[in-house]
């Protein structure tokens, strides 16, 4: 098995009862690689991601990190999930702290990566207060800061910014990128804004709907930062959404 | 057009405001209207036969005697205190087996399904009907009473602290198993917290059902306790003792209420909806 590669998925299968939700998917992922998965609405981009996990177990086919049958136990992975999971009865700093205490990290280095992580989301002023308290918005960046304080090897991100607001969608998105270099995570992202999934991406993965099938894969040769207005960029984009709308 | 902190009005909103005081209004005038039907109850009332409904003031001079000439050398607060510590003493069981065993029934499944008929079976039983047993096996004595009470009021704690640990949202689950957090860090870390308000509607059901069930227990042989005052007041045909019993209840009842509530905020500050 080739050590490029972080993630390979080998003809991944998945039924819930009778309904097919993944069909015979096979493909990789290189390390370090940021990966966007488009597809239309319901069409199984949570589940793959929750088999990676192990949230599911996939009826056929096999999912391998790092050459590896995909195990939480083993591998540091981080999911940022789709619905606002960060835990009601904790406060926004005991929330980013969570996951790093539950793998027991040493106390200094959880107050430093927290602190970073305050700093780098402008959360310093609700440091104290619970997610309820907080907006829709406000409280998916904890959860993205939860997951990404655990310096996680790979990163798997499902919608994550499907409830914010324009301004701060665009701000986290250049936030990920700089993450994403700085630690050489490998990123998993699903989203099904297209223009998003351009700008991000190395690799466009483009799935067609139930049973899930992967359509193409575009490759994003684009420079960074990326502008939505570049001819290329355009010309991406315009190609994703073809394929999208092509059934 | 009204005007109110300098700004004018809109229709709509002087309708809302005169509501506001309508709402603050009708808990008043609800009072006044107990009292007033009080009075009228007890027009035809004779303290010296007993007969007719107590009235206010004779009540009140009730309350007042049993200070002065305290009943078993009891005055009112200190049978309280002692139907207190009944159920204090019975909670305490209560909130460290019933949420023990709560929790144990309400994750594990195989414990869940072992013992979830057995313990149906218990709390279908009123916790009176044990009283013929538990006087037989235990006389009449002060455990006794508590047993009765933590009968009555064990039920309460160990289902709703069983139907919080049974429900824990399957999100914050999945968000442990993908950080690995071990079987026990699910459970101390994730499901108890989760679970937290669940278990505090158990702690205010069970502190309200151990408070009714020891005025019982007591109505049926003690000699202190507020529930030994009401078959005091009723076995001497003084009715305003029995007044003055279940107004003490129902004060001491709403003490506790507040008092759990106000526990409940301190431990839960979550659950306070406030910005």
């Amino acid at each position: 098995m080739s050590e490029e590669y972080k993630v390979k998925v080998e003809h991944l299968t998945k039924y819930f009862g009778d309904l097919h939700v993944l069909d015979d998917v096979s493909f990789n992922i290189k390390k370090g690689e940021f990966l966007c998965v488009v597809g239309p609405t319901g069409c199984g981009k949570t589940t793959f991601l929750n088999l990676l996990t192990r949230i599911y177990m996939p009826t056929k086919g096999e999912l391998y990190i790092d050459g590896e049958r995909a195990d939480p136990k083993k591998h540091n992975l981080s999911v940022v999930f789709q619905e606002p999971s960060a835990m009601p009865w904790l406060t926004v700093e005991k929330n980013l702290r969570f996951g790093m205490e539950i793998k027991k990290l040493a106390k200094d280095e959880i107050d430093r990566r927290v602190l970073n992580m305050i700093k780098l989301l402008g959360l310093e002023q609700f440091r104290d207060r619970y997610p309820h308290q907080l907006s829709m918005s406000t409280a998916q960046r904890i959860i993205i800061g939860r997951a990404f304080a655990m310096q996680p090897d790979l990163l798997l991100m499902d919608e994550p910014y499907g409830q914010m607001d324009i301004k701060l969608r665009f701000y986290l998105e250049d936030e990920v990128i700089r993450l994403w270099k700085e630690m050489g995570t490998t990123v998993v992202f699903i989203t099904h804004n297209i223009e998003e999934a351009v700008y991000l991406a190395e690799r466009v993965l483009i799935l067609t709907n139930k049973p899930a099938k992967i359509r193409e894969e575009v490759n994003v040769d684009i420079p960074r930062p990326r502008k939505v207005s570049d001819p290329e960029f355009v010309k991406i984009r315009n190609h994703v959404t073809e394929q999208i709308r092509w059934w | 057009m009204s005007k109110k902190h300098g700004l004018n009005l809109s229709k709509a909103e002087i309708m809302e405001h005169r509501l506001e005081i309508l709402y603050r209004i009708l808990p008043l005038i609800s009072v006044l209207l107990l009292v007033g039907l009080w009075m009228i109850a007890s027009r035809d009332f004779n303290a010296d036969v007993g007969s007719g409904f107590p009235t206010p003031a004779a009540v009140w001079d009730r309350t007042v005697r049993l200070f002065t000439r305290p009943v078993k050398k009891m005055n009112l607060i200190m049978h309280a205190l002692v139907s207190l510590r009944r159920i204090g003493l019975a909670l305490a069981f209560d909130w460290t087996f019933g949420i023990i065993f709560g929790i144990i029934i309400g994750w594990f499944p195989k414990p869940r399904a072992f013992f979830t008929p057995m313990f149906d079976a218990f709390r279908a039983v009123p916790p009176l009907a044990w009283i013929p047993l538990i006087t037989l096996w235990f006389g009449i004595g002060e455990f006794p009473k508590i047993l009765i009470v933590i009968f009555g009021s064990l039920a309460s704690i160990v289902v709703n602290v069983k139907a919080g640990l049974s429900a824990v949202d399957k999100m914050y689950l999945n968000v442990g198993t993908v950080f690995n957090a071990t079987p026990m860090q699910t459970l101390i870390k994730i499901a108890i917290p989760s679970s937290l308000d669940a278990i505090f509607a158990g702690v205010r059901t069970s502190t309200s059902a151990a408070w009714m069930v020891v005025l019982a227990a007591e109505m049926l042989g003690a000699d202190s306790g507020v529930g030994f005052l009401i078959s005091r007041g009723m076995d001497s045909i003084d009715m305003p003792l029995v007044l003055t019993g279940m107004i003490a209840i129902g004060i001491v009842g709403a003490i506790l209420a507040i008092l759990t509530q106000f526990v409940e905020r301190l431990i839960c500050p979550w659950t306070r909806k406030s910005k």
